[in-house]
């Protein structure tokens, strides 16, 4: 029964005693969709790891979104400077999905960390996803089409979010693709033409996977493989 | 990148320097890695490279920094391609003592941490800007970004080369770069940039450069 239950894919493959030490007298909390979790230049009070909540990775410039640089949800953790033993983060982070989420203290993290070798090295192994992922998210928004990048995209929140009906406002997609928002709709009603997706005013439902699957750039499938591949 | 003195004494015998000619592949993605390398004064990009062969900058690594940060992150491959961009040369050390050395849980390896911080600063900051900012002012970002680990003010750089690091073609390059030089920011020639009013530069430059550097002084001090 217990492994059925929801969990961080992380956390869910720590040894019994490094997730006693993480989270023992430690619940879930639940994220509100839009709240800010972290702000670039900040110190990071807590470190998340998502359950059922996504949570967006972004640059803002003169405070507003300019662009999303990364996607985190129950694959993954936020608060990677902790683990480089840095107290603040470069980049700004939003609940893009609102659900639940593992929160625990920078402190106890650090402390975690310190006192286990197979806890630091396990994290140092998703600092190189991480990175990585960055890297894939960097090509991907320089060389490929808007239309394959938003499948793309749109498949990597649902395996996040393990559901297939996403809720997005148009303001966050454009921020996701970094173009105009007359931009981003066209690229929804091509997939949608396609009978890819269905798409309604802030709400995305994938209809056809496999056919999304195939109108997705390559990151899509080499980001998959690259996570199973090292934090196996 | 400044090793604390008793690293410095204990590693020094294991380095190796190295010669690091222009255009040499330190490693392909996907590779395994053998060596990280510590720039002395040669300057490598990390390239992201698509299948179909385009490719284009991520970050520059010079004497601030290390190539092969996946080394001790538990990857013993890279998600990009490591090329020299400037000639020089680099301090090598090999998988094994790098490994032998994170086990002291020593100062190297907070060091090393840390400037995987200011990486990842450097790759966020680089994705908005291919994505946000014009190409003349990734121009001066990228003659800012390498001009800074370099001792000089002249960069031996052609401009093939500068449009397939912002993955660009090379007639933007070319406009673009004559644009600066006729404001008198810099001079070009054949296969040759010199910087002639760095503060200018820095002005017509978009922030990118600024935030990249603010981070990389804040986590690893200024230079």
């Amino acid at each position: 029964m217990r492994a059925t239950l929801p969990d961080n894919l992380l956390l869910r493959r720590l040894g019994a005693r490094d997730r006693r030490a993480l989270l023992l007298e430690n619940e879930p909390i639940q994220l509100k969709a839009g709240a800010r979790v972290m702000t670039a230049g900040q110190r990071l009070a807590h470190v998340h790891f998502p359950i059922d909540c996504a949570i967006s990775l972004l640059v803002e410039a003169a405070d507003r979104p300019l662009l999303e640089i990364g996607l985190i949800g129950r694959e993954g953790m936020l608060g990677v400077p902790l683990i480089l033993g840095v107290s603040q983060s470069s980049v700004s982070a939003f609940v893009q999905t609102p659900g639940l989420a593992w929160r625990i203290e920078a402190a106890r993290f650090g402390r975690c960390i310190d006192a286990s070798e197979r806890l630091r090295r396990r994290m140092q192994s998703y600092v190189h996803v991480h990175l990585s992922q960055l890297v894939e998210a960097a090509a991907c928004k320089h060389f490929h089409k808007l239309a394959e990048r938003l499948a793309r995209w749109l498949l990597m929140s649902a395996d996040r979010l393990q559901s297939n009906e996403l809720a997005l406002t148009h303001e966050y997609l454009s921020c996701v693709l970094g173009v105009r928002r007359a931009g981003t709709t066209l690229a929804a009603r091509g997939l949608q033409e396609r009978g890819l997706i269905a798409y309604s005013r802030g709400h995305i439902a994938l209809v056809d996977r496999t056919g999304l699957e195939a109108a997705a750039c390559p990151c899509y499938a080499r980001e998959r493989t690259l996570y199973e591949h090292v934090m196996r | 990148m400044d090793l604390p003195p008793a690293e410095r004494e204990r590693l020094f015998p294991h380095m190796k320097l190295v010669e690091m000619p222009f255009g040499m592949v330190l490693y392909e993605s996907g590779v395994v890695l053998r060596h990280i390398y510590f720039p002395v004064d040669s300057i490598v990009s990390l390239l992201y490279v698509l299948n179909n062969g385009a490719s284009a900058e991520i970050a520059v690594v010079g004497n601030e920094g290390a190539v092969g940060v996946s080394l001790f992150m538990g990857g013993e491959t890279t998600p990009s391609r490591a090329v020299v961009q400037s000639a020089g040369s680099a301090y090598r050390l090999s998988r094994a003592r790098l490994k032998e050395e994170f086990n002291r849980h020593g100062q190297l390896l907070h060091v090393l941490l840390r400037y995987t911080q200011s990486l990842i600063t450097q790759m966020a900051q680089t994705a908005v800007c291919n994505r946000h900012h014009a190409l003349d002012q990734q121009l001066c970002r990228w003659l800012l970004l390498s001009l800074d680990r370099l001792e000089t003010n002249e960069l031996r750089v052609t401009q093939e080369l500068i449009a397939s690091m912002i993955g660009v073609r090379r007639e933007g390059v070319t406009e673009a770069a004559g644009r600066l030089q006729k404001l008198g920011v810099i001079r070009y020639s054949r296969g040759k940039i010199t910087v002639l009013d760095r503060p200018r530069l820095e002005e017509l430059s978009c922030e990118c450069y600024a935030v990249v550097k603010a981070e990389t002084d804040r986590l690893l001090g200024p230079r």
